[in-house]
């Protein structure tokens, strides 16, 4: 029998010993690929943005290598967050009792109360956050558009462009921070899923028991008092 | 006179580096001894060491339709017809100078747009990254991207001749004497004198153009129709626009913030929370990724 690494390449949502095939390979070279767009496109903008992130573009060799990188970046973010979109979108269909996501549901899940059973491979936090940086993106680019040809649009156009580009950024950025602080620290077992592509079987019954019932057959077991 | 500098475009914190009082300089146009001889157009080619432009018809004896990186002064010419009148207008339009400059406010390139103590709004091409944000920010639509610099190209108001106590180019060459450079307190009262004769000429509406909006600019103008600003291609109420104050002043360091507060807030989590791990189970080997 194949390690999981190496179903991994191919195939997901399978059981290969103690572990579960939660991302194949394409995934996550597709998440990475919108990963590290994002993070050149940041690092190039930021110091644009604002003196106090101006550090940043000396990574580069400064503000005009910043400037020439960043719309190019931000169009290879685009394409790479369309191919994520396609890539995930049959999994992140809002289900009607996800929709308090918005709201309570994501303080108690920060607070670890949220214990629901029907949890699939995506809980209602990654859903929204999913469709989030697609309509994020797309605000990202249409503005960005603007700004890089901004002689080209009428002078309120562009004005707005700059508003929506800098708030989208800034709830993309906050967004962000949590992403990478929930794939990381705080659920230990998770940033495995987006570099060998599979996570335990624990980890699965803890973080989404329904995707743990679909994939294995078996039923989580009820946590413990 | 001194090169102290005032304001630079992207400082986080201020950049007056003045202790010195410089007086604001000004220009003086009075658009109604203007000749449109262009003088002062061949005069600005020649000291900026700019090269030839090719030259469109637009129908009058106007040389370009607007300013461009390697024309930063034009007459421009306008025919209106007024209560029993033809009014032959000519201005001569170049960057304003503003006391409030929407093209520095929106420079992001640290320096890239200096203002001077002495009210003058320099572009230095060596820090500007050419995003074109100052033709956003300007209300007088006046900075120019350069195709061949990639960089923005605006008058300098001579800033290397006043530097050393000589007048403008354009200034030193206007033959008619409706050009005049000096402090600003001097041309506003020239401008309210000339304005008090063209009133005594019976044009009533004669005003002199320094908006407020701006807090006024380095280069003041006498209109003898100063209830229409737009025959001149001027704008009523010239201010930085409201987009580019919101960006810069409010969302800017509101963002700045909140970036901050999100890594911070992430922290506070994890000393308060902790890891989610499985309810009973001590963060054993079970829920942690396995070696491969």
């Amino acid at each position: 029998m194949d390690s999981a690494i190496t179903v991994a390449r191919d195939r997901e949502d399978v059981v290969v010993g103690s572990e579960i095939v939660r991302h194949r390979l394409y995934s996550r070279l597709v998440h990475w690929s919108v990963a590290v767009t994002f993070l050149i496109a940041t690092l190039t903008g930021m110091p644009v943005w604002t003196p106090v992130f101006g550090w940043m573009a000396y990574l580069f060799g400064g503000m005009t290598v910043a400037r020439l990188l960043h719309p190019w970046a931000g169009i290879a973010f685009f394409i790479a967050v369309v191919i994520q979109f396609f890539e995930w979108i049959s999994d992140m269909r809002l289900e009607p009792w996800e929709k308090d996501w918005i709201g309570p549901r994501l303080t108690r899940y920060m607070r670890y109360e949220e214990d629901d059973p029907r949890t699939g491979k995506y809980n209602g936090g990654q859903k929204l956050y999913f469709w989030a940086v697609a309509l994020g993106a797309l605000g990202l680019l249409l503005s960005g558009l603007l700004m890089w040809f901004p002689t080209a649009f009428p002078r309120w156009l562009t004005e707005l462009a700059y508003i929506i580009h800098d708030i989208t950024f800034i709830c993309f950025a906050v967004s962000l921070v949590f992403h990478i602080y929930l794939g990381t620290a705080a659920e230990p077992g998770t940033f495995g899923s987006m570099t060998r592509g599979t996570v335990t079987r624990a980890w699965a019954r803890l973080h989404h028991p329904g995707w743990y019932r679909e994939v294995t057959g078996e039923e989580p077991r009820p946590a413990k008092r | 006179m001194t090169l102290d500098i005032r304001r630079s475009s992207a400082s986080v914190w201020g950049s007056l580096s003045g202790l010195r009082n410089a007086q604001v300089v000004s220009k003086y146009i009075d658009t109604t001894t203007c000749i449109g001889c262009k003088a002062c157009e061949v005069a600005c080619q020649e000291w900026n060491d700019l090269g030839p432009v090719v030259t469109h018809q637009v129908g009058s004896y106007q040389t370009l339709p607007t300013l461009h990186a390697e024309y930063w002064n034009l007459i421009r010419f306008d025919e209106r017809e007024f209560d029993g009148g033809l009014a032959w207008l000519m201005r001569k339009d170049q960057c304003m100078h503003c006391d409030e400059p929407g093209c520095l406010e929106a420079c992001p390139a640290p320096g890239a747009i200096v203002q001077y103590a002495n009210g003058i709004v320099d572009v230095n091409p060596d820090q500007c990254i050419g995003c074109k944000y100052c033709e956003t920010g300007c209300p007088f639509d006046v900075p120019r991207f350069s195709q061949t610099t990639g960089k923005m190209a605006k008058c300098t108001l001579c800033v290397d001749r006043v530097a050393v106590g000589l007048e403008p180019a354009c200034i030193k060459a206007c033959p008619t004497g409706c050009l005049h450079f000096g402090t600003k307190d001097d041309m506003v009262e020239l401008a309210r004198g000339r304005v008090n004769q063209l009133k005594g000429l019976g044009f009533a509406q004669a005003a002199v153009y320094d908006p407020k909006g701006v807090n006024g600019t380095s280069v003041i103008t006498v209109l003898a129709h100063g209830d229409h600003p737009e025959w001149y291609h001027l704008p009523a109420d010239p201010h930085v626009p409201y987009g580019v104050k919101l960006w810069k002043k409010i969302i800017r360091p509101l963002g700045a913030i909140a970036i901050f507060g999100a890594v911070l807030g992430a922290f506070a989590h994890y000393t308060k929370f902790g890891p989610k791990v499985a309810k009973g189970s001590s963060s054993d080997t079970d829920t942690n990724a396995p070696r491969a």
